[in-house]
């Protein structure tokens, strides 16, 4: 076999490497990753899923208090408390790592999108049947994810005429609540769970933990910094925008409770937050400390551009989204973040961290 | 060690005239695999026994599988879909054999085998107007010239595979419809039909196909690995909705009527997201190996009856390969490392990598 390879070739191969070599930054030692981490997990997170855990315990009395007296009054503040949970979910939706992995907690909160419309096809069937059955733990540990979570919850709060349907089936109050018992628990164990998890961002390296490194650890948190800004662009914006001139509302994350917008506000500035609000260390301060303090400002303009975008698009998004005015702030906002997601991404090169190569580009 | 013998190795040493390049290739190679190696660099490497990089040859874009000469030291670094090169490298001398271009019309999908005799390169290929999948056959005694093409009787057809006796083909045709004027984007999700395709290799004849169950079409047979005994272990990843719960591993053995799916208990399939990357059985052909980069583990799976054995935490890992030990696999991550990790005793080892550039390695990882 023959062998074709010129002495050109053979140069380029000692240039490229002579190339890399020039690039490596100076790097960022663990106990700095560790800093980073310990910071984020107790300024950001841990608070994030304490109000998870407050608000859902909150619906839930209320719920039960609903359940007792059907009045309207009791039916504003049942909402009233919905609205607060799911925007504490909204504000802290982006962690997908660490306990919110076990049992589908995550999807078991918020499942959505819906795509075939199952919360409604199955919740209808449960609230057909009303089997006592489906009202126990037990039931809902096996359930689909589609009717346990603030879905199925909004479909009955904020359903046409919900006191009505609710007087007239004592089961359908029964069953709301059941949702909100389940919620409960379920963010509560993500709490207390956490407050075990947190350890493992405590260390610089460790060989039986759950992370290797403090940076393997960072990467974990860099990712819910980085990746739901796809989601909220691609399912949020852009899937209810629709290719065409037709905006589809009924495709906004919560239209019936016409939180789409201000769900959308909370985790921009949720993200926000993780990058610049911790008091101790933060993303920013570690990007400023490295040089690299054009990047770390820019970033934080452009959340804030990207906040003060939002905020002056009017609500409830579901009523407005066909404006062709409203459309072209929309797509303004969508175009920021994918500015924002480019600055981040390089801001991830920058540091040399590798959010995933076969896990986000594989075949 | 090639072209010089070892007295004259120890000569030059004692001159001082060795470089540290040719000192590196006194050592024996370990494995090989596709890398990252800068934002827009992609490489061909080879890792000694010592961890140290024996070749570091750039590629002109991203690459995949490497298939391993059966005899002779050349590697064939494949495209990854939509793709149309393979780099042939000598691995003794770091020097490019051959670049291969897919024949116009078509593109690889990232997998390449050598046939037993070590003859014919085989590859798997789309013909991009009809969206049908090839099986095309190079000489490689003869400047990798096409010698024949046939159906793989499917789409997408990705990783395939000789039985023992080097007769049969398999193919697992993923499905997916894709066409490179629309990069990489998926075409078909609700019409796929992946199948795993036995194909005799003499004629091109199809012998016997197994099709995903109709509920589970949207299940794309990607990867698998076939032991001597024929056993077939696939890896499996899931198109439809990021809810849903499915097996994502599956056996298969010639003659079995119905593909057998299985899961890995409950937590633990919930947390491969649905995605598998590679499969290797071990060096016994008794203990399957799959890989989960989205989940950052590995399952080990017992091959004859499919039961589920252990599961490693591997972050981004996904490159598997079988070391000549049984039950020990070779495990290599997007986050450049590797690990020796051994399902009977449970042992886990990190090699130390001597690596001048971050590297993140590819999906597939080959043994030397």
């Amino acid at each position: 076999m023959s062998l074709r390879i010129s002495t050109s070739s053979k140069y380029a191969v000692l240039i490229s490497l002579a190339l890399t070599a020039v690039t490596v930054k100076a790097e960022i030692s663990q106990t700095q990753w560790m800093k980073l981490n310990k910071a984020s997990i107790n300024e950001h997170v841990l608070p994030g899923y304490q109000r998870l855990a407050l608000a859902s315990k909150a619906l839930e009395q209320t719920t039960a208090d609903l359940c007792q007296n059907l009045t309207d009054t009791d039916l504003k503040r049942t909402r009233s408390r919905f609205n607060d949970m799911l925007n504490a979910w909204q504000g802290i939706q982006h962690v997908q790592f660490g306990p919110i992995e076990v049992l589908m907690r995550s999807y078991t909160i918020q499942f959505w999108p819906d795509k075939k419309n199952l919360t409604s096809k199955q919740l209808n069937t449960v609230l057909n049947n009303a089997e006592p059955a489906t009202l126990t733990p037990d039931y809902f540990q096996t359930a689909s994810i589609a009717v346990k979570g603030l879905p199925a919850m909004e479909r009955i709060l904020f359903a046409e005429q919900p006191l009505q349907a609710l007087k007239q089936q004592k089961f359908r109050c029964d069953f709301l609540h059941a949702i909100s018992s389940h919620l409960e628990m379920q963010t509560q164990n993500t709490l207390n769970e956490w407050k075990l998890f947190k350890k493992e961002f405590e260390y610089t390296s460790s060989e039986e933990g759950a992370y290797e490194s403090a940076q393997e650890a960072t990467i974990d948190l860099m990712k819910a910094q980085v990746e739901p800004l796809e989601v909220i662009r691609d399912l949020k914006l852009l899937r209810p925008l629709g290719k065409t001139q037709k905006a589809k509302p009924r495709r906004l994350e919560n239209w019936r409770s016409r939180n789409a917008l201000l769900n959308i506000q909370t985790n921009i500035k949720s993200l926000h937050h993780l990058f610049s609000g911790a008091k101790d260390y933060s993303l920013f301060a570690l990007l400023s400390d490295h040089g690299a303090i054009d990047l770390a400002e820019g970033i934080e303009q452009q959340f804030v551009a990207l906040e003060a975008l939002l905020a002056q698009v009017p609500a409830p998004l579901s009523h407005h989204i066909n404006e062709p005015a409203v459309r072209e702030q929309l797509l303004l906002i969508t175009q920021g973040i994918s500015l924002l997601h480019k600055s981040l991404d390089k801001s991830m090169s920058t540091l040399e961290l590798q959010l995933g190569f076969n896990s986000r580009d594989g075949d | 060690m090639m072209g010089i013998n070892r007295r004259q190795f120890t000569l030059l040493l004692g001159c001082g005239l060795v470089s540290p390049n040719l000192l590196a290739k006194s050592q024996s190679p370990l494995f090989a695999s596709a890398a990252q190696t800068s934002p827009e660099g992609y490489a061909l490497k080879v890792i000694s026994k010592q961890g140290r990089s024996l070749i570091n040859h750039q590629l002109p874009a991203r690459a995949h599988h490497v298939a391993k000469h059966p005899h002779q030291p050349l590697l064939a670094a494949v495209g990854r879909r939509p793709e149309t090169f393979i780099d042939v490298i000598n691995y003794e001398t770091g020097l490019l054999s051959k670049r291969i271009e897919s024949s116009p019309g078509q593109h690889f999908y990232g997998h390449a085998i050598y046939s037993n005799d070590g003859r014919w390169l085989i590859t798997t290929e789309n013909e991009i107007q009809s969206g049908q999948g090839l099986i095309v056959i190079r000489d490689c005694g003869n400047d990798y010239r096409v010698i024949k093409q046939f159906s793989s009787y499917g789409i997408g057809p990705h990783e395939l595979k000789l039985t023992a006796d080097g007769k049969t083909l398999v193919v697992a045709n993923g499905g997916i419809l894709t066409n490179p004027g629309q990069g990489r984007e998926k075409l078909n999700l609700d019409s796929m039909q992946p199948s795993l395709a036995y194909i005799d290799l003499q004629s091109g004849r199809l012998t016997e196909q197994i099709f995903m169950p109709a509920q589970l079409h949207q299940l794309s047979i990607r990867h698998f690995d076939i032991n001597d005994r024929g056993r077939v272990v696939i890896a499996l990843q899931y198109q439809g909705a990021k809810s849903d719960d499915v097996p994502l591993i599956a056996f298969h053995s010639s003659g079995d009527k119905n593909l057998s799916l299985v899961k890995a208990p409950a937590a633990i399939n919930l947390a491969m997201k649905q995605y598998c990357g590679s499969a290797r059985f071990d060096h016994s052909g008794t203990t399957a190996a799959v890989s989960s980069p989205r989940g950052d583990l590995v399952t080990f799976w017992n091959a004859q009856d499919g039961s589920f054995l252990t599961a490693l935490k591997s972050r981004d890992g996904c490159g598997l390969a079988a070391t000549h030990v049984p039950d020990e696999f070779l495990i290599s991550t997007g986050r450049g490392h590797c690990y020796r990790f051994n399902v009977k005793t449970g042992l886990k080892e990190k090699l130390t990598l001597r690596l001048s550039s971050r590297t993140a390695w590819d999906n597939h990882l080959t043994l030397l």
